[in-house]
């Protein structure tokens, strides 16, 4: 587990019950992740089966908190104390890898 | 004799078990964990849905605290459903299959949102989104679907 870094962000426009006094432009924060070669073949035969694959959903659990942590730490080296309008966008790069990305808009709060 | 019978039933043994077994998780497997989704769903509507796409609280009350929550699934279509949606997708129209697969991960993925909720001591969860992402291997040179990716998120409220 990443250290937390502790500013309010959401998904809405404003943050309900805050003023929202300047903004200081788009955050982003992305990582490229894989699961080992073993996991990968575990996939792969429960993909014969079908239904959840979960080691690849733990990994894109993962790598989303990583992105998001990333995106939090840009905000707050901007120097803003909230992240509003978060949005999450994801790729997969060939071979079991895959990209987060996470965007927002930092903005400085009351 | 019987040396022969089993050197003819052995190799269409070994070639068809892939098949056996995803004919199991696809008849067997899958309808059993729906059934428990559908219990767990059951369980969550009685005390009301708390998900709502709308960027405001309908009820307009205050809010003093919120939180953004995730939540996500990768699902993947068996054997035996690619086989009968790649055939099925040679007439055209709906492929059965895939819209059942779809729209089971996004109620998986929607419901480990809600029990999220539950758990935490927020109240409601507004304006909720879901993504959704094919997730491919590649394989000699050729782009194989392996699964999809549901993505739930919203922003956790508490009055």
């Amino acid at each position: 587990m990443q250290p937390q870094v502790n500013i309010p962000f959401s998904n809405t426009e404003t943050i309900p019950g805050v003023t929202i006094v300047q903004s200081m432009g788009v955050v982003t924060g992305s990582t490229v992740r894989a699961k080992n070669v073993f996991k990968d073949i575990g996939a792969g035969l429960k993909n014969m089966v079908g239904g959840e694959l979960r080691a690849y959903t733990e990994l894109l659990q993962e790598s989303r908190n990583e992105a998001l942590y990333r995106m939090l730490v840009d905000a707050q080296a901007r120097g803003a104390n909230a992240v509003v309008n978060v949005r999450f966008a994801t790729s997969s790069v060939a071979g079991g890898a895959a990209e987060l990305l996470a965007y927002g808009t930092a903005v400085v709060i009351q | 004799m019987l040396e022969a019978v089993f050197w003819i039933v052995f190799p269409i043994f070994l070639a068809t078990s892939p098949w056996i077994l995803s004919g199991i998780g696809t008849f067997i497997y899958q309808p059993k964990k729906k059934q428990q989704l559908l219990v767990r769903e059951q369980a969550s509507a009685q005390r009301g849905d708390v998900l709502s796409t709308l960027s405001k609280p309908l009820s307009g009350k205050e809010v003093k605290q919120t939180q953004l929550v995730l939540a996500n699934v990768v699902m993947s279509p068996s054997w035996i459903q690619i086989l009968i949606g790649g055939i099925l997708s040679l007439f055209g129209g709906e492929i059965n299959v895939f819209t059942k697969m779809v729209d089971w991960s996004r109620r998986e993925a929607k419901q480990r949102l809600r029990e999220e909720v539950e758990a935490s001591d927020f109240d409601e969860v507004i304006n909720m989104r879901l993504e959704t992402t094919i997730m491919t291997k590649t394989k000699g040179g050729k782009d194989k679907t392996t699964g999809v990716e549901i993505l739930a998120y919203g922003t956790a409220i508490k009055y």
